[in-house]
């Protein structure tokens, strides 16, 4: 782990480094950038601070990128390339997406933007129990891009049909492992992209004269503030508690308190927002429609805390996961 | 016990505290016969005190108690987080009621910081080992949210500077315990009406004094936890004066980042106590599952919270205007846990009268405050836009 001083030079210097790209060019290529701060070396080095800092960066910034696909591979085992790409499990779910039938290798799901450049994917497979893994061939995967909700998140849509030859077994462990960093690192790039909404309404509030006075003065738009804020600093508490008791709970938990806080935020937000906030001429649309994509990987709050409480429920127990 | 040199946040000192909490819990495992209570749940008030002073005279003669108190108070040093350490173990072994045990936490830090030396030296051992009990007289009828408009009424007896006795007049209201209580930490009027936060003393009272009425207030869970008190010609000696003249606002401000970290880990453990007692018997299905899944995220995202709150306050020392998002957090995961006690426990609330059933049911009722004392969600939100978020004043 890092101190707090190099922390906050590192925030502010991937932070500065995507914001200054995407002002300058709509459509940089932040994979570029990341790249140039050495996102991989950061990565292997401090993967917590890692993913906290470069995840919240890219919420923050509303930026597009598959340093994903890097922190999947890292917990499994490999050495993150560019040109490989991971197939993500099933939007809202967090089994494995390959399935062997007979002799031939199935899977539908989704992927980064990666999976339009990358020449090979990486495919875990099975159950979270029996997990195997294969790396194929681009070629033979079919891939389109996913307009959807949010068209610029870089979604692509992946299909893989063909032989089933060359997959190993996978420890469970590393499994587990890609499914609690992938939902830190979505989590962290929730936290970063409520933040940026919550500033938004805050200075649309201060800005926005009706009646005579900025409407930030009216107690029942600053209480729909306060409230978001509550939210954000709780989600951030509990990605710091993440990070530091690095455990399956803690990730899966701060993922739905992600999925909670983007919700609460973005409610009040777009109300304070009111007309602007609802069209494309402001950005808050960007980040609502980024939260909301980002919400269905590795899992939904909803679908989490389900089976967190199946969980308390099947062992009687309510562990405190984290002490002072 | 070398605990007392565990020094702020940091690894080795993490290590050190999860060495205190482990040699706390055998303690208290070999020791769970002596310290239980001796009545079945959920008791009197009447024994639930008597536990309370029981038990904290058990873990003074033990050593328990001063740990994380100054020695000049007769405590052991170390940082205040070995005391939360302490209520949190007690909190999760429903020894003793969090709420009323953690009040320690806003009363002797108040005698520490602003009491005269001899004084906090004299009384703060005595709270501590349950030879004492306090209250704090803050709110009064037409001072809630607003305490800053308080009007009960100190007069020095000749020029304030040299006067050697203050006599008060007026009176409180949801003063906790007041009818146990040997002394009462007491904020008065001592500039012009108008004086708000500038005009304001606190004073330490003897509860034994002639003119102090205690009338105990009914809560809507039927028990007297709080009361009124009324103060007719109280006498108070002047070196009976906390802090400066007309310094009681820092006074009162200076309870907050303790109620709002030590408190609250301690209400804390207890919420995830009582979690267990429902996870315990609810049904096995998944409208189940959903609604102690939530109540368990909430508590999780406060304790996270919280958590951070105390290692900020090892560091800095003092904490501000943020603890009014731990406040909130803490109130909402409070009340969430109990409404998920009513959903799954068809009919526990309303009609059972077991003696877990009577818990359930005042616990559920108490639960209902949680958004209403030590300052509103109102006035959390308030404090959240002004000072947080810098939205220019609503006033």
């Amino acid at each position: 782990m890092i101190d707090a001083d190099e922390r906050t030079l590192m925030e502010e210097t991937v932070r500065s480094a995507i914001a200054d790209a995407l002002a300058a060019d709509e459509g940089a290529d932040i994979d570029a950038v990341l790249a140039r701060l050495d996102w991989r070396q950061m990565l292997d080095d401090a993967p917590g601070d890692a993913i906290d800092i470069v995840f919240n960066a890219l919420g923050a910034t509303n930026a597009t990128a598959t340093a994903l696909d890097d922190v999947l591979q890292s917990a499994l085992g490999q050495k993150p390339r560019a040109d490989l790409a991971v197939l993500l499990p099933g939007f809202a779910a967090w089994d494995p997406p390959g399935r062997i039938d007979a002799d031939d290798l199935r899977a539908r799901s989704l992927a980064t933007v990666r999976a339009a450049t990358a020449g090979e994917m990486l495919v875990v497979g099975g159950t979270r129990w029996e997990p195997w893994s294969v790396t194929i061939p681009m070629t033979s995967a079919e891939r389109s891009a996913v307009h959807g909700i949010d068209p610029k998140a870089g979604f692509q849509s992946v299909r893989v049909q063909g032989r089933a030859g060359g997959a190993t077994r996978l420890d469970p462990a590393a499994w587990e492992s890609a499914v609690a960093l992938g939902r830190r690192a979505v989590a962290h790039q929730i936290a970063g992209a409520s933040r940026a909404m919550l500033e938004l309404a805050c200075t649309h509030a201060k800005e926005r004269v009706q009646f005579g006075r900025p409407i930030a003065r009216f107690q029942a738009v600053r209480h729909r503030l306060a409230d978001a804020l509550v939210a954000v600093e709780a989600l951030d508490a509990t990605l710091d508690a993440a990070r530091e008791e690095p455990k399956p709970e803690t990730a899966a938990l701060a993922k739905a308190v992600a999925g909670r806080t983007a919700r609460t935020v973005a409610t009040h937000c777009q109300q304070v927002l009111a007309g602007i906030g609802f069209t494309m001429e402001h950005p808050f649309h960007r980040f609502l429609k980024r939260t909301i994509a980002l919400e269905g990987l590795f899992g939904s709050a909803d679908e989490i805390v389900l089976d967190v409480g199946r969980r308390l429920l099947a062992e009687r127990r309510v562990p405190t996961l984290i002490e002072l | 016990m070398a605990f007392s040199r565990i020094g702020p946040n940091d690894s080795r000192s993490a290590a050190e505290l999860a060495d205190y909490r482990a040699e706390l819990h055998a303690w208290l495992d070999a020791n769970h016969e002596k310290l239980a209570p001796r009545y079945p749940p959920p008791g009197t008030l009447d024994d639930q005190i008597a536990q309370m002073q029981r038990v904290k005279s058990i873990l003074f003669e033990a050593g328990w108690m001063q740990f994380g108190w100054p020695e000049r108070v007769g405590g052991r040093g170390g940082p205040p987080m070995l005391r939360t350490e302490l209520g949190a173990a007690i909190a999760a072994r429903d020894l003793t009621d969090p709420g009323l045990f953690s009040l320690i936490e806003v009363l002797a830090p108040t005698l520490i910081d602003f009491a005269p030396p001899d004084l906090a030296a004299a009384v703060v051992p005595r709270l501590l080992s349950g030879a004492e009990l306090w209250c704090q007289g803050f709110s009064e009828p037409d001072s809630g949210s607003d305490l800053a408009s308080l009007r009960c009424r100190a007069v020095p007896e000749g020029d304030a500077h040299t006067a050697s006795t203050w006599v008060i007049n007026g009176q409180k209201v949801w003063t906790s315990l007041a009818q146990y209580s040997d002394r009462c930490v007491l904020l008065t009027r001592t500039g012009p009406v108008d004086s708000r936060h500038r005009g304001i003393t606190a004073f330490f009272v003897d509860m034994d004094s002639p003119g102090i009425t205690v009338r105990p207030l009914q809560m809507m869970n039927e028990e007297l936890e709080f009361a009124e008190v009324f103060f007719d010609n109280v006498v108070v000696p002047a070196d009976r004066m906390l802090g400066e003249l007309n310094g009681g606002w820092a006074v009162a401000m200076s309870i907050l980042p303790y109620e709002r970290s030590s408190c609250f880990w301690q209400r804390i453990a207890y919420l995830y106590r009582r979690l267990q007692a429902l996870v315990d018997v609810a049904p096995d299905d998944d409208r189940a599952a959903e609604v102690v899944g939530n109540a368990f995220l909430q508590l999780h995202a406060l304790r996270a919270r919280s958590r951070a709150t105390q290692h900020r306050l090892a560091k800095a020392g003092t904490l501000g205007a943020e603890t009014s998002i731990d406040k909130l957090l803490v109130a909402t995961a409070e009340q969430t846990t109990y409404d998920a006690v009513r959903r799954l426990l068809t009919g526990t609330v309303e009609l059972d009268d077991s003696m877990a059933g009577e818990v359930w049911r005042s616990e559920y009722l108490y639960s209902r405050a949680a958004t209403i004392y030590g300052g509103t969600a109102e006035v959390q939100r308030n404090i959240i836009a002004r000072r947080l978020l810098g939205l220019a004043s609503d006033e």
